[in-house]
């Protein structure tokens, strides 16, 4: 199991995939509004999203849980 | 005894030192998937050339038996012998004798050739692999390794230092490599660490294993300690080769150039649309790395720590160069701390041995964050400032987008003696982001106006065309020329080329003190 976790805080503006999804490690999972930029935060591993913790909008703190994988 | 008998018993002694601590005991590394320090030498050194010092030592300890079990070489093989042709002196470490653990003779032999390297000028490449001090020796083991870190200073900076963990490094033993140059760890068969999980779980209860809690890839991302982490020793050696190539002999030598083999004036058209027009996008600056580089090669440094920058051996036109670039794909190529020692250190590093710094800037500021201030952004982040100012190697830099307020500046600027100082038409210099400044700076005008939201995206407009953009710091002369982003490898190495013979001087004094 491992966490995807935002990098940095900022506003969720896409979330690319959905529980069950297979995930290999450099996919983008979600899509981060920072420093007035979209940031794509990637999975650093493989696995199946268990769960997704974030959606649209959602206002996230640095090392917040957005996606956990198994 | 007869000579005839004289020579036998001299090939019966080598034979037996270089069985070290005995088959089981080899037979033992070998099924962890560990070479023997023998092996690693063999294969690290060009054929033929090593020429072993020292291969009859041991230990002169008469505490718990001791004196009963003396083993030749004493757990450390050293000697010298060449990598490509070029003369080196190495050390490796034996676990298979008393653990590779270091007592006063072991590093009596380590000081040794130490001390021929540094008045040699030549590199020094150290093969870790030993369970730390050998208790038996008591204080004594400890001196040893006081005399090595005393050597590991009064080298650096004068001979490239390589250590390569290849199996435990823990306790005091691992200050010698957090002394050298670079540190490259073996995954899953190395560590480094000063107190080890056992001690960790009496003294606070955490519970980790050593891998987790020193292992190649936890020093590579999380600590920064390491700068590779390689698959097996021999991956790990071969980097050792790679390395080396990249760097002089000592400093008072530039690194060898090599034949050029891809054209000087090689222009790459994709280079246009790599940043995108939308400046919201990130994009990957090492495509930009990689395409104006001679035969897209860039080894890069410390890959997995602070990947918000990215650091890197290149040449351009043969010449080797270091380069240092911030990575839009990671924070927004933001500065952190992480990013400001990983860069300050890097650019250090090629001041030492003569190699210039190639620059490549997209960095929209320092990271904000309680975090990050409360983590002394503040005197990390100077590091980078003091690197590049103390550097009196050739400095070049190309700002491809955003270079915004303090970044901009700690980013190889101009005012920091740059050589060469260019941008893209895409660069956006500025004490600020259009949407921060035009705030601040038409804040009335905002508030008075009726439609404030309207007022307000026309004035960010309005900013972003008159001041973000290169031509402003060009009309200073803070840029030297704005330049077609397909051209950018032909202007970096008509720029190189120019500065090849550069002398450069700061201040004298005892030592320059630097934000640590």
């Amino acid at each position: 199991m491992s966490d995807i976790t935002a990098p940095m805080g900022g506003k969720i503006i896409d979330v690319k995939v959905k529980v069950g999804d297979a995930v290999n490690e450099g996919d983008e999972v979600v899509i981060l509004e920072a420093m007035k930029m979209e940031l794509p935060v990637a999975a650093e591993e493989s696995g199946t999203v268990k769960e997704i913790k974030c959606k649209n909008g959602d206002a996230v703190e640095t090392d917040a849980v957005l996606v956990v994988l198994e | 005894m007869e000579i005839d008998a004289k020579i036998k018993e001299l090939k019966r002694r080598n034979r037996e030192a270089e069985l070290g601590g005995g088959q089981k005991r080899i037979d033992q590394q070998h099924a962890k998937g560990k070479m023997t320090a023998r092996e690693r030498l063999d294969y690290l050194l060009d054929k033929g050339s090593f020429q072993e010092i020292d291969k009859f030592v041991v230990h002169r300890c008469h505490d718990f038996g001791m004196e009963k079990k003396k083993i030749a070489g004493d757990g450390v093989i050293t000697g010298h012998g060449t990598i490509n042709g070029r003369p080196v002196f190495v050390f490796a470490q034996d676990f298979t004798v008393f653990g590779g653990s270091l007592s006063g003779m072991f590093s009596q032999k380590v000081c040794k050739v130490m001390d021929l390297a540094l008045k040699n000028g030549t590199p020094m490449i150290g093969l870790d692999d030993s369970g730390g001090a050998r208790i038996q020796e008591g204080v004594e083991s400890l001196g040893g390794y006081g005399e090595i870190f005393k050597r590991n200073v009064y080298s650096s900076g004068v001979i490239p230092q390589i250590s390569v963990i290849m199996g435990p490094c823990a306790g005091g033993a691992v200050y010698s490599p957090a002394l050298t140059d670079f540190i490259i760890m073996v995954k899953k068969t190395s560590n480094m660490f000063i107190t080890g999980p056992q001690v960790i779980k009496e003294v606070t209860s955490e519970e980790v294993t050593p891998e987790e809690l020193g292992g190649a890839m936890s020093h590579n991302k999380r600590s920064g300690v390491a700068h590779f982490a390689e698959d097996s020793d021999k991956a790990a050696l071969d980097r050792v080769k790679e390395l080396l190539g990249y760097l002089p002999q000592n400093f008072r030598e530039k690194p060898l150039s090599i034949e050029c083999t891809d054209d000087q004036k090689r222009t790459d058209t994709s280079l246009n649309e790599v940043v995108p027009a939308n400046p919201r996008l990130p994009y990957d600056m090492k495509k930009i790395i990689g395409t104006v580089l001679d035969n897209n090669q860039f080894l890069e440094v410390h890959e997995h720590y602070a990947k918000n920058m990215v650091v890197g051996f290149g040449r351009l036109n043969g010449r080797v160069v270091g380069i240092i670039a911030n990575q839009p794909k990671f924070l927004a190529g933001c500065l952190d701390i992480n990013a400001s020692m990983k860069c300050a250190k890097f650019v250090r590093t090629c001041d030492s041995f003569n190699i210039p710094l190639v620059t490549f800037v997209d960095v929209p500021g320092y990271l904000p964050g309680v975090n990050q201030e409360y983590g002394g952004i503040i005197k990390h982040g100077a590091k980078i400032i003091y690197a590049y100012c103390e550097a009196t190697v050739p400095k070049i830099t190309v700002i491809t987008r955003k270079a915004y307020g303090g970044a901009y500046l700690a980013m190889s600027c101009k005012h920091f003696d740059g050589d060469a100082n260019y941008a893209y038409p895409t660069a956006e210099i500025a004490v600020m982001g259009p949407d921060g400044a035009a705030n601040i700076i038409f804040r009335k005008e905002i508030t008075d106006s009726s439609d404030p939201d309207a007022t307000r995206a026309k004035l960010i407009e309005d900013y972003r065309n008159n001041f973000a953009s290169p031509f402003k710091a060009a009309e200073l002369g803070y840029i030297d020329d704005i330049i077609f982003p397909e051209n950018t490898r032909p202007r970096l190495i008509n720029a190189l080329m120019t500065l090849q013979n550069k002398r450069a001087t700061i201040p004298k004094r005892r030592h320059g003190n630097t934000p640590l």
